[in-house]
């Protein structure tokens, strides 16, 4: 045992001197400029100028968008609906007589202005979720033809958003009562119809608001940067991460406001056709809207 | 199976640009595109070295993990090609890529480019072998014949080199104990050295 031991010692001091004598005598021969071209500083220098720092932005992009990015879109179209539907089945539509008196809620103006983003948000919503998930529909001209619909669907949606913020901001801007609201999630949770702190509109179409219009416009910036790659890669790996980020957050507030919009509360898609909403909607929903 | 790679000996290259003509030319590259590219690094200072870049046709390729629609795919061999008819044009293969080698042609929608292209490696695409789709998206198929690249079969001054890995780095490697490399290789002071 004691003879293993040494011997084993012995290996291991001779593997240690060459190694130290190899590395000492190898340094001044052929291989010493060897390193300074395959250096990783050499590549970082060599390609830095088209590629920027890859090590930083590049990499970052790379495993966002190869591992996480479409887990979490999967995730936002597939739990918030079901998350919905069990709010349907145990809790229920909200409903009001659509027979009493009405307030008019929209103008014509908005209501045309609503449309039209409607439209074109879903449209850029449905596009850019066909390019998220393009392998899964194998890709070629028709998700091409997706990409060309996004970026007409943004231009449209860009001019319609300009008007929505002016209609609108008035009315959007926070209040004291809106984080009561948010507290009890807008009395959504229960059956009973208790008058909630809401002005005209509610924290959640409050926040749906500053995202489509505020939101709506760094993405369509964003889009554009990267639409035309029109800056620098590092910035465009940026522009794409923030793209994509906020791009979930708008989808599951589309989602939401569909649910709301067809199916929380019955009937309330009259309000956006018609401009009217029943009064009893608007006392209980809207309690601090003062109304004429 | 073999692993293909490209080496450029920057001993040797001496910024021709022949590499991306050949490239461009015989594979009739779209306007706009150039698959390879020579870069200089400190031009006209001493030091000065130049390399030849294309796709590197990586192990775990970035471009591969980020495509949306699955255009692209490695071969056996370790080429990575790209599918002209599946790819939308969306960027992320340039944006994932640490060589800048994906390149994109303009389209005709508002700009929107068009199918990505880069360096096939001489090895077409996903198409049938020598088919009339294969020569026109993505150019000649020089592995399929037999042959090396272009850049590198016209390299006049062989610092290109293309093929089998360990031939490659078989080459390099008796061209470095040879010669030297870096401050050591032959140049000026070896031909007017005074002893």
């Amino acid at each position: 045992m004691q003879r293993l031991i040494a011997s084993g010692v012995l290996v291991m001091v001779v593997y240690a001197v060459a190694l130290i004598a190899g590395t000492a005598i190898a340094a001044p021969t052929a291989f010493t400029g060897l390193a300074q071209y395959f250096s990783p500083q050499y590549y970082s220098e060599l390609y830095g100028g088209i590629t920027g720092n890859w090590q930083e932005l590049g990499q970052l992009f790379t495993h966002l968008q190869a591992t996480l990015f479409w887990k979490i879109f999967l995730g936002v179209i597939t739990i918030i609906p079901v998350i919905f539907l069990l709010h349907f089945i145990i809790i229920g539509a909200k409903k009001f007589s659509h027979d009493g008196p009405e307030i008019l809620f929209f103008n014509l103006f908005t209501r045309i202005i609503h449309w039209i983003g409607a439209l074109s948000f879903t449209l850029l919503v449905v596009t850019g979720l066909l390019i998220i998930f393009g392998a899964f529909f194998g890709g070629g001209p028709p998700i091409r033809l997706a990409r060309h619909i996004h970026i007409i669907s943004a231009m449209v949606f860009a001019v319609d958003a300009v008007f929505m913020f002016l209609i609108w901001v008035k009315d959007m801007f926070p209040a004291p009562y809106d984080i009561l609201w948010v507290f009890i999630l807008g009395g959504y949770l229960s059956k009973k119809k208790k008058p909630v702190p809401a002005g005209k509109y509610n924290a959640g179409q409050k926040s749906w608001f500053w995202l489509a219009t505020a939101g709506g416009g760094v993405m369509a910036y964003t889009g554009y940067i990267i639409w035309g790659m029109g800056a620098d890669l590092d910035t465009v790996r940026l522009y794409t991460i923030i793209h994509n980020v906020l791009g979930m957050v708008l989808v599951s507030m589309l989602l939401t406001h569909v649910y709301m919009s067809l199916f929380a509360i019955k009937g309330s898609l009259q309000s956006m056709i018609s401009g009217y909403k029943p009064k009893e909607e608007v006392d209980i929903l809207h309690s601090r809207y003062k109304y004429e | 199976m073999a692993r293909m790679r490209f080496l450029c000996d920057t001993e040797r290259c001496i910024d021709c640009s022949g590499c991306v003509v050949a490239c461009k030319e015989g594979n009739h590259v779209p306007v706009g595109v150039n698959r390879r590219r020579v870069i200089t690094m400190k031009q006209g200072e001493p030091g000065e070295k130049s390399i030849s870049v294309a796709c590197m046709h990586c192990s775990d390729a970035p471009c591969i993990a980020v495509c949306p629609v699955d255009a692209i795919y490695q071969r056996e061999d370790g080429i990575v090609l790209v599918s002209k008819k599946t790819c939308i044009g969306c960027g992320y293969c340039f944006m994932a890529c640490p060589f800048g080698a994906p390149q994109f042609p303009k389209g005709n929608v508002f700009g929107a480019r068009g199918a990505m292209d880069k360096c096939t490696f001489c090895a077409g695409g996903p198409e049938e072998n020598f088919s009339k789709d294969e020569k026109q998206l993505y150019g000649q198929n020089r592995i399929a014949e037999g042959k090396p690249p272009l850049c590198s079969a016209m390299c006049a001054t062989k610092a290109l080199l293309a093929g089998d890995a360990d031939i490659v780095a078989d080459v390099y490697r008796t061209r470095v104990f040879e010669r030297g490399s870096g401050v050591n290789a032959w140049g000026w002071s070896r031909a007017y050295k005074k002893d």
